[in-house]
C-alpha cells in the first residue's frame, strides 16, 4: 500500500518496521479491527445469555414529561409530552383541577402509549379562565401521575403569517436597530487613542461576558424542562464546549493563514465578525425566549419595556465595531453585514421559536451562543495584547467591569 | 386581662389581606424572557397586527362543547364487576362462585360457614388504571356476608399474600381471640398460616370487616375490607323491641309489629324481603402514586362504574359496556347497605339529587335515625342503611354522589335510572 512511501514526509518520522510491531505477523488491519470484533463479541453475549439477569431486580420507573402546554382556544388545552423512561407507558387518564376529564391522544401511532422516546399532545377540551392556574395530571396504567401547573394561562397564537410579520418587527426594534444604533458610535471610536480604544475592547468584552452568564444561567434553567432522557444540562455543556472549541478552532486556522501571510486574515474586521456572530447566537437565542414566549401564550404587556431594551442592546453596536477602529476602515457594505449577522438572529430566532418550541431546542442555542461568547472575549484579549496593550491594566478593568455593571443596569429596565 | 385592642387587630388583618394579595398576584419578578414576549404584544399593537384574542374567538363559535368530565373509555378487566357485586349477598346458602360457604346447623344454632383467603391481585379502578391491591377472595371490596341476629359466622381464612394479615370484624364479639388483630388470639396471619375464625352475627345492622395488620392505614387502603350485614331476627324483634328503636316513649302493639314488619322486610329470610331492592356499596378510594392522598374515589372501587357511558351534556346519553347507571323499577323499595372505606381522606358522603331518603345510622335501629334527609355524612368504618323511594319520580336519570366535589370528580359519582 502507499503508506509506507508516504510515513516519511507526513511528520517526518521514521518508517517503523511493520513485521515487528504488528504481533504474530498479522496484517495492520487485522489490529485494528480485533477490538471492534470483540467489542461485538462481548455485546453479543451480554445480549444473549444477559449475565446480570440474577443482579437486576425492580422495574424501571415510568417518566414522563410535560415539556410544555399550548392553548391553542379557550376551550383546549394542550399538553405536549414525552416519555423518558425505558418503558412504553400508557396514558390512561387525565386529570384537570383534580377531576377526571375527556382526552385525547395525537400523535402517537393512534392510541395511548408511548414507546420510550416517543412524544405526543394531549389534546383535552377543557373550558379554561384567563389568568387562573390550571392543574393537570396525567394518569398511567399503573397509577402514577405526572403533574403540570399552567400558571396564569393566556391563549396561544396560532401560526399564521400575521405573526411571523410581528415576530419580524420586534425582532427589528429589539436586535437590529439598537445594534445599528450603537455601531453609529464608529467615528467617534476611530479618533480614540490606542489606550481608550483597548478600554473600549474591555468594555464589549464586559458587555459579552454579561450576556454569557444571563444565557448560561437562562440555558440551565430551561435545561430542567427538557425530558430527563435528553440530559439538558449536559446538553448545555456540550452546547457550550462545542461552539467555544469550534469557533477556537477556525480562529487558530485563521491564524495559520496570519502566518502564511494572508494579510486580510489579520485585519481587525476578522474579530468585528466574530464579534458579531457571538451577538448574534445571543440574540438569536433571544429571539428564540420571545417566539416560544408567543407560542405558550405568556406573553406580558410593556410597550416602555422596548425602550428598556434597546438601551440594553444599544451597547452591542460599539462591541461589534471597535475592533475595526484601527487600520482602514472597512467598505459600508462590512457595516451593514455585521449589523444584520449581529441583529438580525432575533427575527430568525423568534421565527423558530413560535413555529417549532421546544425546551430542548431552546437550551442548546442558548449555549451554543454562551460557548461563541466566551470565545470572542478570549479573541479580544489576544487583540488588545497583539496591539501592544495590556489587558490587565486598571483602565482596562475597570471599563470591563462597566461593561458588565452598564448591561445589569439596562437589563433591570427588562426584568422589571 | 386586657380588653381587645381593636387598632391592633386591624393591623393585623391589613397584613393579613396585604399577604394574601401579595400571594394571589403570584411572582412579582417577572422573568426577562416572559417580558420579551409582553414587546410582541406591544409590537403587533403598534404595527396594527390584530391581536392573539380577536383570532381565538373565531374558532370559538365552532366548538361549542366545554368538555364532558369523566374517565376516558370502558372498563376492558372484567372479572369484578360493580353491578354484581352491587346484589351479591353470600349468605351460606347462596352467594358468589369465588366464594366457598355453606350453611348447616350445629348444637341447635345456624352455622354459615366461608371460606376466605388473602391475595395479591391487580384491580382496575378506573380505565387503564391499574392498583396493585390485597384483596379478600381477589375482590376489592371483598365479598359482603349476610348473617341473620344469633348466627354463628364461621371464616376460615387462609393468607396467600405476601403480607401478614387478619380480619377484624366490627361485631359485638365476646370472645378476644376472634377480634383479628396482632395482639390478641393468633394474631396476624403470615404467608401460607391458616385460621378460622369464628363470631355471633350481632347485633342487628350492616357492619364492616377489614385486616387489622399494621400498618394499618397500606393494608386497608390496599382493598382488604368488606360489609357484614347481620339481618334482625322478627321474634327477638318481637320479644325486644326497645333494643331495636332509639325511642324511650311506650311501645304499644301496633308499634311493636310495625317493627316486626320491618325486621322482616330486613330479613333475606323472608318473603317480605323480596319486596325490596338491596345493594351494597362501599365507598372507596385509592392513591395510585402513594403521595398520601387519593387519585380515584368511587362506590365499589370502579371510578365512575355507576355512571353514564357517554353524554353530550345536553340529555342526550348512553350507557356504556361496564359504565352504566344502576337500573331501578320506580315500584319498587330501594335500600342502600352503605360503608365507608376511604383511605386518607377517610370523611365521605351520600348524595341523592331530587330526592331525600332515610337513614338508618350503623342499620342497628328499625326507626330512621335521620328521616328526610338527601346527604349524609360516614367517617372511615362508619356504615348504615338508606331507605329510599322513587315511586312518585318520573323515569330517567338520578344522579348520586359523594358531596365532596373533589370525591365525585375523581369518581364516586354515580346514577340511578329510574325505569
Amino acid at each position: 500500500m502507499a503508506d509506507k512511501t508516504q510515513d516519511t514526509t507526513t511528520d517526518g518520522g521514521v518508517t517503523a518496521d511493520e513485521e515487528i510491531t504488528q504481533p504474530l505477523g498479522l496484517p495492520r488491519w487485522v489490529s485494528a479491527l480485533l477490538p471492534i470484533v470483540l467489542l461485538v463479541l462481548v455485546l453479543g453475549v451480554f445480549a444473549f445469555t444477559s449475565p446480570l439477569a440474577g443482579v437486576q431486580s425492580g422495574t424501571p420507573l415510568p417518566d414522563v414529561t410535560i415539556t410544555h402546554t399550548t392553548l391553542p382556544s379557550d376551550e383546549t388545552v394542550v399538553l405536549h409530552v414525552t416519555n423518558n423512561g425505558p418503558e412504553s407507558v400508557t396514558i390512561s387518564q387525565v386529570l384537570v383541577d383534580e377531576a377526571y376529564w375527556d382526552f385525547r391522544v395525537e400523535g402517537a401511532g393512534g392510541d395511548q402509549t408511548l414507546a420510550p422516546m416517543e412524544s405526543a399532545q394531549i389534546v383535552i377540551p377543557y373550558h379554561w379562565n384567563p389568568g387562573w392556574d390550571l392543574g393537570v395530571t396525567l394518569v398511567l396504567s399503573d397509577g402514577a401521575t405526572f403533574h403540570n401547573t399552567i400558571v396564569a394561562p393566556s391563549q396561544s397564537p396560532g401560526f399564521s403569517l400575521g405573526l411571523l410579520g410581528t415576530l419580524a418587527v420586534i425582532g427589528l426594534f429589539v436586535g437590529v436597530i439598537p445594534v445599528a444604533l450603537g455601531m453609529l458610535w464608529f467615528p467617534y471610536i476611530k479618533t480614540m487613542s490606542d489606550r481608550w480604544l483597548h478600554a473600549v475592547l474591555l468594555f464589549a468584552a464586559g458587555v459579552l461576558g454579561f450576556l454569557a452568564f444571563d444565557a448560561g444561567f437562562e440555558a440551565f434553567e430551561l435545561a430542567e424542562r427538557i425530558p430527563g432522557a435528553y440530559e439538558g444540562n449536559l446538553l448545555v455543556v456540550f452546547g457550550i464546549f462545542g461552539a467555544l472549541l469550534l469557533v477556537q478552532a477556525i480562529s487558530a486556522w485563521r491564524e495559520g493563514r496570519v502566518a502564511a501571510g494572508d494579510s486580510r486574515a489579520s485585519s481587525g474586521l476578522w474579530i468585528a465578525y466574530l464579534v458579531a456572530i457571538g451577538i448574534g447566537l445571543h440574540n438569536l437565542a433571544e429571539g428564540l425566549a420571545i417566539g416560544s414566549s408567543f407560542a405558550l401564550g405568556r406573553v406580558s404587556l410593556g410597550a416602555f419595556l422596548v425602550i428598556g431594551f434597546m438601551l440594553h442592546n444599544v451597547t452591542e453596536g460599539p462591541a461589534v465595531v471597535a475592533p475595526v477602529a484601527r487600520g482602514e476602515r472597512p467598505s459600508l457594505k462590512h457595516f451593514a453585514a455585521l449589523g444584520v449577522i449581529a441583529g438580525a438572529p432575533v427575527i430568525l430566532g423568534g421565527w423558530i421559536g413560535s413555529l417549532a418550541y421546544s425546551p430542548t431546542i431552546g437550551a442548546f442555542f442558548l449555549a451554543i451562543g454562551v460557548g461563541a461568547i466566551l470565545q470572542v472575549d478570549w479573541e479580544i484579549a489576544r487583540m488588545v495584547r497583539d496591539a501592544g496593550g495590556r489587558v490587565a491594566s486598571a483602565t482596562n478593568l475597570l471599563a470591563f467591569l462597566f461593561g458588565l455593571a452598564i448591561m445589569y443596569v439596562t437589563d433591570l429596565f427588562v426584568v422589571l | 386581662m386586657p380588653s381587645i385592642d381593636y387598632s391592633s387587630a386591624a393591623d393585623v388583618t391589613k397584613r393579613l389581606e396585604e399577604r394574601l394579595v401579595e400571594s394571589l398576584t403570584g411572582e412579582t419578578s417577572v422573568s426577562r424572557r416572559t417580558v420579551l414576549g409582553g414587546l410582541g404584544v406591544a409590537g403587533s399593537a403598534a404595527v396594527g397586527l390584530g391581536s392573539s384574542r380577536a383570532a381565538a374567538s373565531s374558532d370559538h363559535d365552532d366548538e361549542g362543547e366545554h368538555g364532558n368530565f369523566g374517565a376516558v373509555g370502558e372498563y376492558r378487566d372484567l372479572d369484578f364487576d360493580p353491578h354484581e357485586f352491587l346484589t351479591a349477598f353470600n349468605t351460606g346458602e347462596s352467594g358468589q362462585d369465588n366464594v366457598p360457604q355453606q350453611v348447616y346447623e350445629e348444637d341447635g344454632q345456624t352455622v354459615r360457614e366461608f371460606e376466605f383467603t388473602a391475595v395479591d391481585t391487580t384491580i382496575t379502578i378506573a380505565p387503564g388504571v391499574e392498583f396493585s391491591a390485597w384483596a379478600y377472595n381477589g375482590q376489592v371490596p371483598g365479598p359482603t356476608i349476610r348473617a341473620v341476629e344469633g348466627d354463628l359466622i364461621r371464616v376460615k381464612f387462609t393468607n396467600l399474600g405476601r403480607h401478614a394479615h387478619t380480619i377484624h370484624p366490627h361485631l359485638k364479639n365476646l370472645n378476644p381471640r376472634m377480634d383479628g388483630i396482632p395482639q390478641n388470639g393468633p394474631g396476624v396471619l403470615d404467608t401460607g398460616e391458616s385460621f378460622t375464625y369464628e363470631w355471633i352475627a350481632q347485633p342487628a345492622g350492616t357492619h364492616f370487616y377489614h385486616c387489622h395488620s399494621l400498618p394499618l392505614k397500606e393494608h386497608i387502603h390496599r382493598g382488604l375490607y368488606g360489609t357484614i350485614i347481620v339481618d334482625p331476627d322478627p321474634e327477638r324483634v318481637r320479644e325486644n323491641p326497645r333494643e331495636y328503636v332509639n325511642y324511650p316513649g311506650p311501645i304499644t302493639d301496633d308499634f311493636r309489629e310495625q317493627l316486626v314488619e320491618e325486621a322482616k322486610s330486613r330479613n333475606h329470610e323472608y318473603a317480605e324481603n323480596d319486596a325490596v331492592n338491596e345493594m351494597v356499596m362501599v365507598m372507596n378510594s385509592f392513591d395510585t402514586n402513594f403521595d398520601g392522598g387519593n387519585e380515584v374515589y368511587a362506590a365499589n372501587t370502579r371510578a365512575f362504574g355507576y355512571g353514564v357511558g357517554d353524554t353530550d351534556g345536553e340529555g342526550n346519553w348512553t350507557a356504556g359496556e361496564t359504565k352504566r347507571p344502576i337500573q331501578i323499577d320506580k315500584d319498587q323499595r330501594q335500600r342502600v347497605y352503605l360503608s365507608n372505606a376511604t383511605e386518607f381522606d377517610l370523611i365521605n358522603s351520600f348524595h341523592t339529587h331530587s330526592q331525600f331518603f332515610d337513614y338508618y345510622d350503623h342499620g342497628t335501629t328499625l326507626t330512621p335515625t335521620n328521616k328526610t334527609v338527601d346527604t349524609i355524612m360516614q367517617c372511615q368504618a362508619q356504615r348504615g342503611i338508606i331507605e329510599i323511594d322513587y315511586s312518585d319520580h318520573e323515569p330517567g336519570l338520578y344522579m348520586f354522589h359523594a358531596h365532596q366535589s373533589e370525591f365525585a370528580e375523581l369518581g364516586w359519582m354515580s346514577f340511578f335510572e329510574v325505569v
